[in-house]
């Protein structure tokens, strides 16, 4: 047995894999498969200050290795989360992560505050091409991405910030740069590329919204390109993900600097994915005689 | 639930289009009842979404699925043969729950009947009022299963088997003279609108019964992909709050 476990801003995780928002609810679903608690942390579904409807349907479209969806963001509010999902996770001994979103900067400022110290690390998502107000709004611009970084810092005395990163962007280094500047306490990327799917019989788009968040096997080495400039242009640790299926492919993001993976798209394909891709990266450092994780973050040798 | 390597045991055409598929599993995945679906893996992984299927015939650790074939996923399921290993997630979603009644209209058309074979098949001590409509009669299928019922009326859309017209208008037809206690129905969203107007026109109030359809990411509740409105304007999630829902609790 490797020693899968690393440490992200203080935060200690029994290994590096943590499932990724939007993809895997609030774990409760997927404790009904198998025993959340072997996974390294959860990125909970998006969430609000208030309750969201999200977008109208369908949500959701398949293109070769690649989906799309424009789910927007549907939540219960943040209130409800604490009340009953909260105590839940915290049963499961996993890191919990909170993935927030706002209309406003303010709305992030106030939805920090409300979490702060009740959840392991907050992930800022300014970089969800599903809604029209806030979302992506925020995470274009590096000017944009420093003030709601600062916003959200502001509300959190305790518990560290991810903030995560669009992929839709002109410079992903300088975007990472904005952040840490605006005091992120770690990055994480890829969000989806917006794309489309166009049913050729009716001449429409698939999804409701015409357009949606690609993710999945296809973005993979887009993914890892990107991950690699953001981890090389900043100090704080990086989270990647984009495309990961197997614990090959989560190795790949971490030898390209990332400190921690996130799985998404691979637990719709594969349910058991997480655990699968846990046990892949253990059998590939032990067959290779590499004693922790820690060994291969940052190791790609560039040619 | 649970994920399992199932073995193809057989994959044949049963109608124009429409083939069944029977997957040995390799555990017992508990009681599998009409209503519920399971997710299949299409045997091509460029797909990356499995596709939900109903609950045909369970029997045993055997599970025949009906399939009717659409798009890339269905299309590339029809050349699973004998032997072939596809991925099922199993059980999922709810169930036509029969407990409570025992006369039961059954309005079903095209692909929809599969379902409510299985809710047939398992409440053998019920009395089934079938209506079903196919296309034509090239769709025509599994009519030895339906005839457990204890009647039965085929309908095709241009009178090619059975009587010309659909399933709700051949039930609603009967509907007052029918002595029943609930209704389950299955098929596409333009039936099942029809079926709602219908019986609130007729001022039918028996529970009934729909199973619906949405695109789906994981199947299991976790996404919110695959939701639908609730008549109290909130959503809910089909492939685990359904398929199955009370006609008038959904928009539809
Ligand atoms: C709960 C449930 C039970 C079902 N049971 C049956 C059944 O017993 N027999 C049967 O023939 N069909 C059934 N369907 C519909 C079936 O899932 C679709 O026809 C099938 O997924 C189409 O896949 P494709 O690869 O042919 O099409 P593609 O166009 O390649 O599919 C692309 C994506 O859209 C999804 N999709 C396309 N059409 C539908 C649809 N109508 N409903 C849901 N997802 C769709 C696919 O699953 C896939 O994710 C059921 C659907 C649901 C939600
Ligand atoms: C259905 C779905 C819903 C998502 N919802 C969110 C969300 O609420 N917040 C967020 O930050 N990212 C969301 N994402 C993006 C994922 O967390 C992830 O960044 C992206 O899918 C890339 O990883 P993958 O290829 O492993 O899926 C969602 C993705 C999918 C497929
Ligand atoms: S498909 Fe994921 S919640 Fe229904």
């Amino acid at each position: 047995m490797a020693d899968l476990q690393v440490n992200i801003c203080g935060v200690k995780f029994k290994n590096p894999v943590i499932a990724a928002s939007g993809t895997y609810g609030f774990g409760r679903e997927y404790n009904e498969l198998y025993d959340i608690s072997q996974i390294g942390g959860i990125s909970t579904k998006g969430m609000t200050l208030e309750p969201r409807l999200g977008n109208p349907v369908p949500r959701i479209a398949e293109g070769t290795s690649v989906i799309l969806n424009a789910v927007g963001l549907q939540n219960p509010g943040a209130e409800h989360f604490i009340k009953y999902d909260l105590p839940f996770l915290r049963e499961k001994g996993l890191v919990i992560i909170a993935n927030v979103a706002g209309k406003t900067l303010e709305d992030y400022g106030e939805i920090c505050k409300k979490l702060d110290g009740l959840v392991d690390m907050v992930e800022l998502n300014i970089s969800c091409p599903n809604v029209r107000a806030g979302g992506m709004a925020f995470g274009i611009k590096p000017q944009s991405i420093l003030e709601v970084t600062r916003v959200a810092k502001g509300g959190l005395k305790r518990t560290p910030l991810i903030v995560k990163l669009s992929p839709n962007v002109e410079s992903i280094a300088v975007n990472a740069q904005s952040a840490e500047q605006g005091g992120a306490d770690c990055v994480s990327l890829v969000n989806t590329f917006t794309g489309m799917v166009i049913d050729i019989e009716k001449r429409r788009p698939v999804i409701a919204n015409n357009t949606g968040g690609v993710s999945g096997a296809g973005i993979k080495p887009i993914a890892v390109k990107m991950v690699y400039e953001a981890a090389h242009a900043v100090k704080i640790p990086v989270i990647g993900m984009g495309g990961i299926m197997t614990g090959e492919d989560a190795l790949e993001f971490m030898m390209a600097g990332a400190r921690a993976v996130q799985v998404g798209t691979a637990n719709f394909a594969n349910p058991n994915a997480m655990p699968e891709i846990i046990a892949q990266m253990n059998n590939w450092l032990d067959s290779r005689k590499i004693k922790s994780i820690n060994e291969i973050i940052d190791t790609v040798i560039m040619n | 639930m649970k994920d399992l390597l199932s073995v193809v045991k057989s994959n044949r055409a049963v109608a124009e289009n429409i083939y069944m598929i029977t997957l040995a599993l390799p555990e017992s995945a508990g009681a599998l009842h009409g209503g519920q679906f399971v997710n299949l893996a299409t045997g091509d992984n460029s797909l990356l979404l499995r596709r939900p299927l109903g609950v045909c015939i369970a029997e045993g650790n055997e599970l025949s699925l009906c399939y009717q074939v659409k798009g890339k996923g269905t299309k590339k399921l029809t050349e699973a043969k004998a032997g072939d290993e596809l991925k099922v997630l199993l059980p999922l979603g709810n169930y036509f729950d029969l407990s409570e009644y025992k006369n039961i209209a059954v309005v079903g058309g095209g692909v929809g009947v599969f379902p409510l074979i299985a809710a047939i098949r398992e409440n053998k001590d019920k009395n089934f009022y079938s209506y079903i409509g196919f296309r034509n009669k090239s769709a025509v299928c599994l009519l030895n299963e339906l005839e457990a019922s204890r009647s039965l009326k085929v309908t095709t859309d241009d009178g090619s088997y059975g009587d010309k017209g659909n399933a709700v208008q051949s039930f609603l037809a009967d509907a007052e003279k029918l002595n029943i206690d609930a209704i389950i129905s299955c098929g596409p969203p333009v039936m099942l609108k029809a079926l709602k107007s219908g019986l609130a026109s007729l001022g039918i109030k028996k529970p009934c019964f729909v199973s619906l359809e949405e695109r789906m990411g994981c199947g299991m509740g976790a996404c919110l992909v695959c939701v639908c409105k609730t008549s109290d304007g909130k959503n809910a999630r089909v492939c685990k709050d359904g398929p199955v829902f009370e006609i008038n609790s959904v928009e539809l």
